[in-house]
């Protein structure tokens, strides 16, 4: 389907499109216009990301700066989803054009998953694959190999040397496996391809970490533009994401491997002096200039990641003091015997990155400056000495990048020293967490260096949160609901069971028999009534192994397994994965089944319990974050003397965030259907922070139900949807014409609202005027009159 | 554990000579004297001490044994350092190569204290630094050599920038001394803070509470009938209040003001009425007199006449019920208009104990959080 959104041509790869797609394109083209970032909360299942994609590749193709959209999503697999999609929308344009744009689109992921070397790729872990990748294409292997030294290196690298550098693959777009594939063919590494292929692309297609850690993204984004467009979708925990990548937790044993790391590298620059002192010379001329030439090579051969500089620094000179090898790795021993001298203290100590440092320096005299230094230092060191073992210096570079952070960020950090695992554990087992309280900082070089941001999920309410927690303003802040014909889905919030006596999970009541026996029988109701697969979810692993426990003694189970299989989710992967298989086939299979899983756990967040896997989804209790935990209390008190938000209402926001999460599971398009129901007290309050897609389809008399009262809702619910529909066009979804239709109206009333408005502000100035005249000299009463004034002639 | 002992010997003399690239090795100090080769597990409180002349390290009790009667020889084998008891002290270091090391450089700071601002560029800063760091080197590892070159440098350095070193270890001292201040008062500052929200969230649960309570309680005192009427006024919430309100004007004021009113205080005057029993018969109504003050000795002949008659002294009564009895019967009924009464009723009381109701039954809604 073809149609304009103001001047901008839109071609939409489907024959039809659904109301709330249309209006997010219009806010998303005013974003885009007007150039500043935006929040959209769009249902799933309603093709966001198509939508998304066909306005912003119209936009590029249509305007003369061609922006360059980088797309960000959370795994693997959805980015692959999202290059499909681009690769379908492209089709679309091509065969409406009549001609192929010249259109690069690619993805890139780990070298995991794009290695083609055969024995590489088959190691197991990604550090371990990385760490191999890099020992064969380092650049001083590369050197060797030159020189003519018989050095192991990759065909598949080496081959890409042959190519134009900006021509890796022909245009199209690449999905990974099509781009495996070429590499194959080609006999050309698809990681560095990719990599390399970045700034000549129109649109990228990444993880989240490409842009967001500081140390990846450095190397992976830095090349980028200025006014690319930043998408990150399926963003409702960004905020996490940004902690997680500024956070390090230092053990004693990382330490004592850090040690070892120090001791290899004083072996080898021994060695190193006695063969070959003029490297070890060399870097020293270097880094008297400055960081930036000794690391020209900040480059995709680079040994390890660095937490970002200020640009500043990286042209300052090395400090004196390190610049020497030697001194350097003397400095590195210092400092990580102090971390083991503190982990020795055996009470909880939480302090601020700067009396840490205070106090550092007054044990060690090491300084702030030759700390923040400490990353990049090292990276130089270990090229220059050419160790190639990098996995084995893994612990010392955690060290070294907890070090440049600690020293580089004063605000929104705090060291949390925790000897022990547990209150009830006997045996120390320290460990120091350096822990990031705000989220704004990993995401702020991102919202100062690109001029569009945006921010989209299909749960991300209350929007107003995120601009807040990240620091940013939003010109467009919108959430779309869900048009529908019919009722397709029906959420309820029960708080009492079939007793009458309210139910909760909160601390005091979670394991009382009445409340745990309540939930039981809420089970069986439901499994009883749904239709082939439901999910349940509970807010911890913990509770849901009490509960399940006391339910299997109270017979609960036995009854629910009349109607259902029953399967759990447990922390470990291969276990979740093997009962989501048996999960899905007894589904298809027609006995139907009962999931288990934990709102916080992986289920909560990739798994898709589309049409049959889910008729119903069951929230027991509110999923609130464990509270005790220290780190999580610090980011409260944060949060709350930095950016006024109350640590009841972020807990809240946080709870319900995931609680929309698990109810969106079954709901995956407008095809589908299910039962959603919250099953706490607490929730009744909480309605309003659901997002605006549910909470409208949430009647009044649906919330606060007691379980029977549920119970009939849901059947009933499960009776009319059952009978035959005809999905009638115009309501939930418009044909070409609809559209044009409705553009008219919108038009019609923008001019209307245009008009009234110009009419308005003239009787507003002329009273103004007028009031002006009569009373010159009070000022506040004419304030007065003028505004009663203005407000009889509203009426 | 002779391993230990023989890498003790091997660092000997520890002042002098010293490669010390073996370190890490010497940490291992930690669960065995050995000295005494006493071990951790028997003796859980067992300390380790050092003496900066050799950093030879023993436990407490050898320190104790061998130096209490004065200086005497490091009983490790091939040291020839003559220790003194108060030379001992505890390390900070696990690693007592570091443990040095930092020694060695504390004086060294304490000498070449020169800050960026002392230099024209950032270049001869750096320089000045690694001249630091060698002659640091040169003192914690160099030769016997270097070491003492160092050392005279060192001595050169102080004895020619005396005045200058004075200066800036006192800025220095006054500049940590700021830090210091600085930091504890923001430490101070957040305890505050947090102590504000804690007591903020107290505060607000008790009030929660309160309100509860108060509601409970209205309905509980609430006349038949009427606790129902409550109920939904409060629901309904401030608004609907207010229309019940114009009925009788007095009572707005009230509403009006329930926002400031302390509910405690609302609280207390409804327990005073609760206070005389369980049970009220007379609804709630007030019996303070409006048109007397009852004093504490009350003359009047009729009354000095009954205080005398022994009918009116039984025990576990007090006679100044009789006199506030008398001065009510005395006043009743004045002030009683039976054709108003019949139109309002006690009504008055009841719309206003319903608006208060109501009024904290919107200010609760806002507060019951979870
Ligand atoms: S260059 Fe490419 S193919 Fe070769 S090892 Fe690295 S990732 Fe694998
Ligand atoms: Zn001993
Ligand atoms: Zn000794």
């Amino acid at each position: 389907m073809e149609f304009n959104i103001d001047d901008l041509p839109v071609l939409f790869p489907y024959p039809r499109i659904y109301p709330e797609q249309y209006a997010y394109m219009c806010d998303l083209k005013k974003t885009l216009d007007s150039g500043g970032h935006c929040v959209l909360e769009m249902p799933s299942g309603t093709g966001k990301t198509i939508t998304l994609l066909s306005l912003i590749v119209a936009y590029q193709q249509y305007y003369p700066e061609h922006r360059k959209l980088i797309y960000c999503s959370r795994t693997m697999s959805e980015v692959e989803k999202a290059l499909v999609e681009l690769k379908g929308l492209m089709k679309f344009r091509a065969e409406r054009l009549g001609r192929e744009e010249d259109f690069r689109g690619l993805g890139l992921t780990s070298r995991k998953n794009l290695c083609l070397h055969p024995s590489v790729k088959r190691e197991k872990s990604g550090n371990l694959v990385d760490a191999r990748c890099r020992s064969l294409t380092a650049g001083f292997i590369r050197d060797k190999k030159e020189k003519g030294e018989d050095v192991e290196t990759c065909i598949y690298h080496d081959n890409l040397d042959s190519l134009e550098p900006h021509n890796l693959v022909p245009n199209g777009v690449w999905s990974f496996n099509s781009l495996l594939q070429y590499g194959e063919q080609h006999k050309q590494c698809p990681y560095f391809t990719a990599r390399r292929m970045m700034q000549f692309c129109n649109v990228i297609i990444y993880s989240y970490h490409y842009l967001l850690d500081p140390k990846i993204a450095e190397r992976v984004s830095k090349d980028l533009s200025k006014d690319c467009i930043v998408v990150f979708d399926e963003a409702h925990n960004i905020d996490n994401v940004c902690i997680e990548s500024l956070s390090t937790d230092i053990t004693e044993d990382s330490l004592r491997r850090a040690t070892r790391g120090v001791q290899n590298l004083e072996n080898r620059i021994n060695e190193m002096r006695d063969s070959d002192e003029q490297k070890l010379k060399d870097e020293y001329e270097k880094l008297v200039e400055g960081l930036r030439g000794a690391d020209e090579a900040r480059q995709e051969d680079a040994f390890m990641s660095n937490p970002v500089l200020p640009d500043d620094l990286l042209k300052e000179a090395v400090p004196g003091n390190i610049r020497r090898a030697e001194h350097f790795v003397g400095f590195l021993r210092r400092f990580i015997e102090y971390l083991k001298t503190r982990m020795k203290v055996r009470q909880v100590i939480s302090e601020t990155p700067e009396s840490f440092l205070a106090h550092l320096k007054e044990y060690t005299f090491i300084e702030k400056k030759p700390l923040r230094f400490c990353a990049e230092r090292l990276t130089s060191l270990i090229r220059t000495l050419e160790l190639t073992n990098i996995e084995d210096q893994r612990p010392l570079q955690e060290v070294a990048t907890f070090a440049t952070l600690v020293a580089t960020y004063e605000k929104g950090f705090l060291l949390i020293l925790e000897p022990y695992e547990s209150d009830t554990a006997e045996v120390p087992n320290p460990v120091l967490h350096f822990t990031c309280l705000d989220a704004a900082i990993a995401i702020k070089p991102v919202f100062e260096r690109f001029s569009s941001v945006v921010i989209t999920s299909g749960t991300i309410s209350p929007l107003e949160m995120y601009p807040k927690m990240l620091g940013f303003t939003a010109v467009v802040q919108e959430s779309y609901s869900m048009s529908l014909t019919r009722r397709s889905f029906l959420p309820m919030i029960i708080t009492r069971g079939s007793d009458q006596a309210s139910i909760s999970t909160s601390f005091q009541v979670r394991n009382e028999p009445g409340v745990v026996r309540n939930y039981g029988n809420l089970l069986t109701e439901f499994a009883r009534i749904t239709p082939d697969g439901m999910v349940v979810f509970f807010p911890s692993y913990l509770y849901m192994e009490s509960i399940i426990s006391m339910w299997q003694g109270m017979g609960v189970l036995d009854e629910v397994w009349k109607y259902k299989l029953i399967l759990v989710e447990t922390p470990d992967a291969q276990e979740t994965s093997m009962a989501l298989q048996t999960y899905r086939t007894a589904c298809c299979k027609g006995r139907g089944a009962v999931m288990l899983c934990v709102a916080r756990g992986k289920v909560s967040e990739g798994i898709d319990f589309d049409h049959q896997y889910g008729r119903t989804v069951i929230c027991i209790g509110v999923p609130f974050q464990y509270t005790e935990s220290r780190i999580l209390k610090a980011r409260l008190e944060f949060l709350r003397e930095t950016y006024r938000i109350r640590e009841n209402d972020f807990l809240s926001f946080d709870a319900m965030r995931h609680a929309a999460q698990c109810l969106g599971r079954v709901l995956r398009g407008k095809d589908d259907y299910g039962v959603m129901v919250l099953a706490d007290r607490r929730f009744e309050r909480k309605r309003a922070q659901l997002p605006k897609w549910i909470s409208q389809r949430l009647l009044d008399s649906e919330a606060g139900l007691s379980t029977d009262m549920a119970v009939g809702s849901a059947r009933r619910f499960f009776k009319t949807i059952a009978q035959p529909f005809a999905d009638d066009e115009g309501v939930s979804i418009w044909g070409i014409d609809q559209l044009r239709a409705h553009q008219e109206k919108m038009a019609g009333e923008q001019i209307l609202e245009l008009q009234a408005q110009a009419q308005q502000n003239a009787m507003a100035a002329q009273v103004a005027a007028a009031a002006h005249e009569e009373r010159p000299d009070s000022d506040y009463e004419m304030d007065e009159e003028g505004e009663a004034e203005m407000m009889a002639l509203g009426v | 554990m002779s391993r230990k002992a023989a890498m003790g010997g091997a660092r000997q003399p520890v002042g002098g000579a010293t490669t010390t690239t073996t370190t890490t090795s010497t940490i291992s100090t930690e669960d065995m004297c050995p000295v005494c080769k006493t071990i951790r597990y028997l003796n859980k409180d067992m300390e380790f001490l050092i003496n900066p002349e050799c950093y030879h390290s023993m436990c407490s009790n050898c320190v104790n044994r061998l130096f209490n009667d004065g200086p005497n020889q490091c009983p490790y084998a091939g040291c020839n350092k003559t220790l003194r008891r108060k030379g001992f002290r505890s390390a900070f270091f696990g690693d007592l190569g570091v443990e040095r090391e930092v020694d060695i450089r504390r004086r060294v700071a304490a000498v070449f204290n020169q800050g960026e601002d002392d230099f024209e560029t950032t270049t001869d800063y750096n320089n000045y630094l690694q001249m630091v760091e060698d002659l640091t080197f040169d003192l914690v590892f160099g030769t016997d050599r270097k070491r003492q070159e160092a050392e005279a440098t060192l001595q050169r350095w102080e004895a020619e920038h005396t005045a200058q070193i004075e200066q800036n270890r006192r800025q220095g001292r006054e500049a940590d001394e700021m830090a210091r201040r600085r930091l504890r008062a923001e430490k101070d500052a957040a305890r505050l803070r947090r102590i504000e929200a804690v007591r903020e969230a107290e505060e607000e649960k008790r009030e929660r509470a309160l309100t509860r309570e108060a509601e409970l309680d209205s309905i509980a005192q609430a006349p038949e009938g009427q606790g129902s009427s409550r109920v939904q006024l409060k629901r309904r919430g401030l608004a609907a209040a207010a229309g019940v309100n114009s009925a009788a004007p007095v009572a707005t004021a009230a509403a009006t003001d329930v926002g400031k009113l302390s509910i405690r205080g609302l609280k207390e005057k409804k327990k005073a009425v609760v206070h005389e029993g369980p049970y009220d018969p007379f609804g709630g109504l007030d019996f303070t007199p409006s048109r007397y003050r009852l004093g504490p000795d009350l003359k009047h002949q009729r009354i000095e006449d009954l205080r005398a008659t022994m009918r009116y002294n039984p025990g576990g009564f007090r006679f100044e019920d009789w006199t506030a009895q008398l001065m009510f019967e005395a006043f009743a009924g004045l002030g009683v208009f039976v054709e108003d009464e019949k139109e309002v009723g006690i009504g008055l009381e009841a719309g206003r104990v319903a608006s208060i109701g109501a009024g904290i039954a919107a200010v609760g809604d806002r507060m019951e959080l979870d």
